[in-house]
């Protein structure tokens, strides 16, 4: 087998253009995630009866199928439900039909990582221990301020080791953009396959682009677990 | 709007039924030739031998990042043209064998990480006092440690199986014909009509499918550590 290296490192190249696309979905999928999946993840510790069963059966759905399911799903349902909610209901004049095809993307990838966002902070917060809410309630601080200033810094660094996974598992789901038409790195370099047959010599260096994205990634994130364990290091002096 | 027949989801469930079986069989073979070399893999990183521990922590670390669309492309091109360089052609071979080898591949890390665990998970005073007692290293493997050890693996075998049979939907987009696969089908033979019905039909088995992968584990685990909640209030 012979590969054809001055391909690869066109494809390599022109796949590397795509990084900015995937790591935009990213980016905007967890600030649109995180703040949900909190409030979520409150609900059900507060065991607020409506919204924790809604909450625990939409964890239990989107865990329980695949996401390229939920891919083809919603990108089925959404743009004509959003069509039909915009000129018929709102009587807006807007084409969604030709809306970036990047939201559909930031909106399905966000539904599936809420769930998992969800189960990771419930998870987060369990590890800090009730004695730190009541002896913060005991000082005088209102509940928000215990929880910003007392539960969140704390749980934040048990939460840290699984939110890089979740991150890099993110990362890794963006691979799927492709079937929204997003032209994110597996979607420029499979063009390119397609037009010379060269498909294992793209896939290869697609690989290797995500090798290296999530290498970067996972040293953001030892760094900043470095940065934020660092009360525990004093405590431990 | 799509005009919707709930009507529909429940033909769409009878039609898709009889490929859960290929869904099943696909993770079957994954489990085992994964877990073959996961073995391997989480051998290597107990023994802490510099060599072969360096070589299962970087495969452990490059299929960790690698997507698994990627990895079953990169199987189902590359392999075929690699074993024709020895004059072997596989390309007529069913579709799925490159699924499983592809994922093998893939999991073999994951199921790697879940074997280290749960042994790690035993005391070592378990093999010490089964080695004392006269049992060979083997037989301590064998009737003290792995039973032990299975318990722990219980959980996290379960969300690796979940996780599995999802990526496994992925499968479809090289031709495999497992439910994802003909739901694909099935939305194409009615030229797109009834698409939600059929993804929704899909949503179901494949819900249904996790939700009693986990209660037969969990089951499971209830079952296999009773012993131990005994052995613990006795001491």
């Amino acid at each position: 087998m012979k590969l054809n290296t001055e391909f690869m490192r066109e494809t390599f190249i022109a796949s590397l253009g795509g990084i900015p696309k995937t790591m935009l979905i990213t980016i905007l999928t967890l600030l649109v995630s995180i703040p949900i999946a909190f409030a979520m993840a409150l609900s059900k510790l507060e065991n607020k009866k409506v919204s924790s069963k809604f909450v625990t059966a939409y964890v239990s759905f989107i865990r329980g199928t695949p996401i390229v399911l939920q891919i083809l799903f919603i990108y089925s349902l959404l743009p004509s439900t959003l069509n039909h909610l915009i000129k018929d209901v709102l009587g807006l004049s807007v084409n969604v039909f030709k809306m970036n095809k990047i939201v559909y993307a930031i909106i399905v990838f966000s539904l599936n990582n809420i769930a998992v966002l969800t189960e990771l902070f419930r998870s987060a917060l369990g590890t800090v221990g009730h004695g730190q809410m009541e002896a913060a309630m005991t000082v005088g601080l209102t509940k928000r301020q215990a929880y910003r200033r007392i539960i969140i810094p704390q749980a934040l660094v048990a939460a840290l080791p699984n939110l890089c996974n979740t991150v890099i598992g993110l990362i890794k789901n963006t691979s799927l953009a492709f079937l929204m038409a997003v032209q994110e790195i597996t979607a420029i370099s499979k063009m390119k396959a397609a037009a010379g047959y060269y498909y294992i010599e793209a896939y290869l260096m697609i690989a290797l682009i995500y090798i290296i994205v999530c290498t970067v990634v996972q040293l953001l994130f030892a760094l900043i677990e470095h940065q934020l364990s660092a009360y525990k290091k004093r405590l431990a002096v | 709007m799509h005009p919707f027949h709930p009507s529909y989801v429940f033909t769409v469930l009878v039609q898709l039924f009889p490929y859960i079986g290929v869904t099943l069989l696909m993770m079957l073979g994954t489990v085992i030739f994964g877990g073959a070399i996961g073995i391997l893999l989480a051998k290597a990183k107990i023994k802490r031998r510099i060599v072969p521990r360096a070589i299962a922590e970087v495969y452990t670390y490059l299929t960790r990042c690698v997507p698994s669309i990627i990895m079953l492309f990169i199987v189902y091109y590359g392999v075929p043209a690699l074993l024709l360089q020895f004059g072997i052609n596989i390309n007529n071979f069913n579709k799925g064998v490159f699924v499983i080898t592809a994922f093998s591949i893939l999991f073999a890390s994951n199921l790697g990480e879940v074997f280290r665990a749960a042994y790690l998970a035993v005391d070592p005073g378990q093999r010490e006092a089964a080695v004392c007692s006269g049992l060979s290293e083997f037989q301590a493997f064998y009737r003290i440690i792995l039973p032990q050890a299975a318990v722990h693996a219980l959980p996290n075998f379960s969300n690796m199986l979940v996780n599995l049979m999802k990526e496994g939907a992925l499968a479809y987009s090289i031709g495999l014909i497992d439910v994802m696969g003909e739901g694909n089908l099935l939305i194409g033979r009615n030229q797109g009509s009834y698409t939600l019905e059929t993804y929704l039909g899909m949503a179901i088995i494949y819900w249904a499918l996790t939700y009693v992968i986990e209660l037969i584990f969990g089951k499971l685990e209830k079952n296999l550590s009773k012993g131990k909640k005994h052995a613990t209030s006795v001491a």
